[in-house]
């Protein structure tokens, strides 16, 4: 990866004269999940400033709790109930079958999130959060209560654009980074370092900005948090240790809000969010130090607003270079939703058939593999993993097996349909319309907006010969249409954003 | 086979690909450059991979959760047909087994199976805290953890992060294979580490979509870029499971058996599956699926059908095995997400329950009934309690059949039966 770039200026808006289509598509599929034409042609006419305070609004698409999840709440609070009044054995059972219960809600809840994150409207806000989520990391696994997981995601939403303090002083207070990083059993006489380590490490300045003590002194002033009726945050002065701590070189009495604020004067806080974004939407190459000092300072100075630094990262000069475009591989979460958007279907409400696929091929969401997130890039390729993405966009092409359902799943299918969210598979009648156009122009059809990078004349002609080669018998050209597009689905460049 | 039989043009194992890259200027010597270290190590490894042990599982999931009561009949119990009235199968109607069980009456192949000391029933088989949700359940058998405990593993996955660890990445011949599943790879081959996997027919495409699939996406990764990007690294992923799926299509293709397997989906992938053992690959592990075992309403007709399926598919399956003499190498085993409920419903139907009956196949199995047949004197509704732990199953498999310690992959300590 050669950068030609002066650090000073890499951040600098794009010059108007380098706004363009292939710029555009560029921009909404990193920023979103993939770039459909009439959305390219949109942002190419209203402009870079215009889309970028489009895409990063003041207000935001809220995603709102399922119901399950939501049921789940009262839940809890029939269980606290239920489990007085319970013996050992009872108890045991109601424990059980709660979380049963919360096992299915967050399931569930990640239907409805596929759900909100395929929508072209919420699909830019949805991707930010799911890269928040992957610095302030929650697993279901450890949680165990979909209601804490949503609460998570809501507080993450609510913070998505505000100044980076703010989110992590609100993360700090969210239930399930509480009890996954067990800062609730963090006491006064033994502080549990996990969360303060996490916090230096992982979330707000990255390995080498802190040490060892810092880190010891900073869970002494994050004591005192607790959770009540499992998921109530409450703060118990006496297990707070309110001696004198001393962190990056300052001395105080410090609390939890003091350790973010003192966090926040470092100036590696600053490059550490824009190394994070390089990580997520970029490359896999991680560029020189010097740029992310160089965003990480402005960013510093502009109170840390996550919304600027989002609109000043999509739009500057080094983000549109020419050495990142279409050479980063999609997430599996990004090839399962840019699929939904490119075939314009809907998610199908079976969670196996959503959750297996993503399983298979790697991420699943609400539950990354630890602390560190997603690693991403090359790591989501292997030949198991690339064999999940062509048998889920094979499974897109096929008619879905109904009979194949079990009986809740087709109640299920049965609601979505009534409400007119029943495209779950290609129909052949989207092929209609260009069956009798010639092989030229179909594999133009095909792939025009589909592949990141320009596509080659080389594969333009493999496409097109398969389809002008179709025999003359009904049926063949529109199976050989499909094929096409399967493959084109399946290739190594529709992996690439 | 003579040895220097013509190869035909396209390279089936990546020996093969090698070889033809080095003499026709294709594929590793246009992309020294960007050689992975998988093909640098194979290159360097030449040599012929010692035969290992050569024991096969073939895992049969019976998807939907399979009625167990009415696969193997209590015929001797009032409380059966106390709680099913109408679904209950007649007493001179099964195929007995014991004085006190015997197989729904389609299972014929089956019955003579077990008459032949080929077919070991483990009885009554579930968990404890049972859970009746397919998804969740099947997760359950898939991961091999308890029930409150979601597990992010399959046990084969573990299985062959344990024994496969010392195979060069470059062989890249799959070391799991799965044919028939309703989406993809199960959750069962989930390792720490990737494995090594394939994935047959299904509800994917046919055998021609499939091929022309292949050779589509053949032309677009070909002609390697070699350069560090992206997209050749994509390339050569890709490239490389293109090379196990012709070498798998040519292996199905040129398959001639011995038995006459039902003419269905998953009749056929049982086929296939005989075909990849005859071939000598060395796929340890194969999961074939057969759908649709969630019998709410009507049960008698969906089930029968399904059962003969079974029954007919397990007895071709040996006995091709046996006339290719495999059947040594070969144990096969069912599994079900759960049983259904003791009583019937209103639909002449059955609902979710828990423990099931699970069948072993094979030349080494100790053929008959294992474990303990369930308790019935249970009100309607209520469900009954398993006698054998899955896991315990899964522990014999992995310890005698297998030859593998069990507790590191079972995450715990399991006693093992005596089916083996």
């Amino acid at each position: 990866m050669a950068l030609t770039l002066a650090p000073e200026t890499a951040w600098s808006r794009l010059p108007d004269s380098q706004w363009n289509q292939d710029a555009a598509r560029h921009l909404l599929r990193r920023a979103g999940w993939t770039a459909l034409p009439g959305d390219v042609e949109r942002a190419t006419k209203e402009g870079l400033s215009a889309t970028l305070d489009r895409l990063f609004p003041d207000t935001v698409p809220v995603f709102n709790q399922p119901r399950q999840t939501a049921h789940m709440v009262t839940e809890a609070e029939e269980l606290q109930e239920k489990v007085q009044a319970a013996n050992e054995e009872d108890k045991r059972l109601l424990y059980r079958e709660f979380q049963q219960k919360s096992r299915n809600a967050i399931v569930d809840m990640t239907i409805h999130w596929m759900r909100y994150a395929a929508r072209p409207d919420s699909a830019v806000f949805a991707k930010w959060i799911l890269f928040l989520s992957d610095i302030y990391v929650v697993g279901y696994e450890k949680v165990q209560r979909a209601p804490m997981i949503y609460k998570h995601f809501d507080i993450i939403s609510r913070y998505a654009f505000a100044p980076a303090p703010l989110l992590t002083k609100a993360i700090s207070r969210s239930p399930a980074m509480i009890q996954y990083l067990d800062l609730n059993q963090s006491q006064k006489k033994a502080p549990n370092e996990n969360f303060a380590r996490e916090l230096f490490e992982l979330f707000t300045l990255g390995e080498g900005n802190y040490t060892e003590k810092d880190i010891k002194e900073a869970a002494r002033a994050l004591t005192g948090y607790r959770l009540r009726k499992g998921s109530e945050l409450y703060y118990q002065p006496n297990q707070h240790d309110t001696g004198l701590k001393t962190i990056f070189g300052e001395t105080g009495n410090f609390n939890g809000d003091d350790v973010i604020r003192l966090t926040y004067k470092q100036r590696a806080a600053g490059a550490f969010v824009p190394h994070e974004m390089v990580k997520f939407y970029l490359s896999d190459t991680m560029i020189d130090k010097s740029y992310l000092y160089s965003l990480g300072d402005q960013w510093r100075a502009q109170g840390y607003s996550l919304q600027w630094l989002a609109k000043t990262f999509f739009g500057s000069t080094l983000f549109f270079d020419p050495s990142f475009r279409g050479e980063f591989i999609k997430s599996p979460i990004q090839y399962y939703l840019g699929l939904v958007q490119d075939l314009n279907l809907d998610i199908i409400p079976v969670p196996r058939l959503v959750i297996n696929p993503l399983r298979q091929m790697g991420q699943v969401l609400f539950d990354p593999p630890n602390v560190r997130g997603w690693v991403g890039g090359r790591n989501w390729i292997n030949s198991s993993s690339l064999a999940a993405r062509r048998s889920l966009a094979e499974s897109l092409f096929a008619p879905f097996y109904e009979a194949g359902l079990n009986e809740d799943e087709k109640l299920d299918v049965a609601a979505a349909r009534a409400q007119g969210r029943g495209i779950f598979t290609v129909e052949n009648s989207r092929f209609q319309s260009i069956l009798s156009l010639s092989p030229e122009e179909i594999t133009q059809k095909l792939t025009t907006g589909l592949l990141a990078q320009s596509t080659s004349p080389a594969l333009k002609e493999s496409i097109t010969n398969y389809i002008a080669s179709a025999e003359n018998v009904p049926g063949e050209r529109l199976r050989r249409v499909k094929r096409s597009m399967v493959s084109l689905i399946s290739s190594p460049q529709y992996q690439l954003t | 086979m003579a040895t220097n039989t013509p190869q035909s043009s396209i390279p089936t194992t990546r020996r093969e690909f090698l070889r033809s890259s080095a003499t026709k200027g294709i594929g590793l010597l246009a992309f020294s450059q960007f050689a992975p270290s998988f093909l640098v190590n194979s290159t360097l490894a030449q040599a012929p991979k010692a035969e290992k042990d050569r024991s096969i599982l073939v895992l049969i999931q019976l998807a939907g959760g399979n009625d167990g009561l009415n696969t193997l009949v209590p015929f001797q119990n009032d409380d059966y047909y106390r709680l099913r009235p109408n679904i209950g199968i007649a007493k001179d109607k099964v195929l007995r087994l014991s004085d006190t069980e015997g197989f729904n009456p389609v299972c014929g192949g089956m019955h003579n199976l077990f008459k032949d000391g080929k077919l070991a029933v483990i009885q009554n088989v579930g968990y404890p805290n049972p859970n009746r949700s397919h998804f969740r359940s099947t997760e359950i058998w898939e991961t091999a953890s308890d029930s409150d405990r979601v597990g992010a593993t399959g046990w084969i996955g573990r299985y062959l992060d344990n024994a496969c660890s010392g195979t060069p990445e470059g062989d890249h011949d799959p070391v799991a294979i799965h044919a028939n599943t309703l989406n993809g790879a199960p959750e069962s081959f989930i390792g720490e580490n990737p494995h090594a996997t394939f994935g047959l027919g299904g509800y994917g495409p046919n055998r021609k979509d499939a091929e022309e699939t292949r050779r589509l996406l053949e032309t677009l990764s070909g002609s390697p870029s070699g350069d560090h990007s992206s997209e050749s690294f994509l390339k050569h992923t890709l490239m490389d499971s293109l090379v196990t799926e012709t070498k798998v299509q040519k292996v199905i293709n040129g398959y001639r058996t011995q038995a006459n397997y039902p003419t269905t989906p998953f009749g056929n992938s049982l086929k296939n599956v005989a075909s990849l053992i005859a071939a000598n690959l060395p796929t340890r592990v194969y999961f074939v699926t057969l759908n649709g075992f969630d019998t709410h309403y009507n049960q008698i007709a969906t089930q029968s059908r399904l059962l003969t399926e079974l029954s007919n598919g397990l007895a071709a399956f040996q006995k091709d095995l046996e006339a290719h003499k495999l059947d040594n190498q070969v144990l096969t085993m069912t599994f079900s997400e759960f049983g259904r409920r003791a009583s019937e419903n209103e639909s002449k139907g059955t609902d979710h329950g828990t423990a099931s009956p699970l069948f072993v196949m094979g030349s080494k199995v100790k053929a008959g009934l294992h474990g303990t047949a369930p308790l019935l004197n249970i009100p309607k509704n209520q469900d009954i309690t398993f006698s054998t732990d899955f896991r315990s199953v899964y522990a014999t498999v992995l310890e005698k059949w297998l030859e593998n310690p069990s507790e590191a992959v079972l995450g715990g300590k399991f006693s093992t039966l005596g089916f083996v």
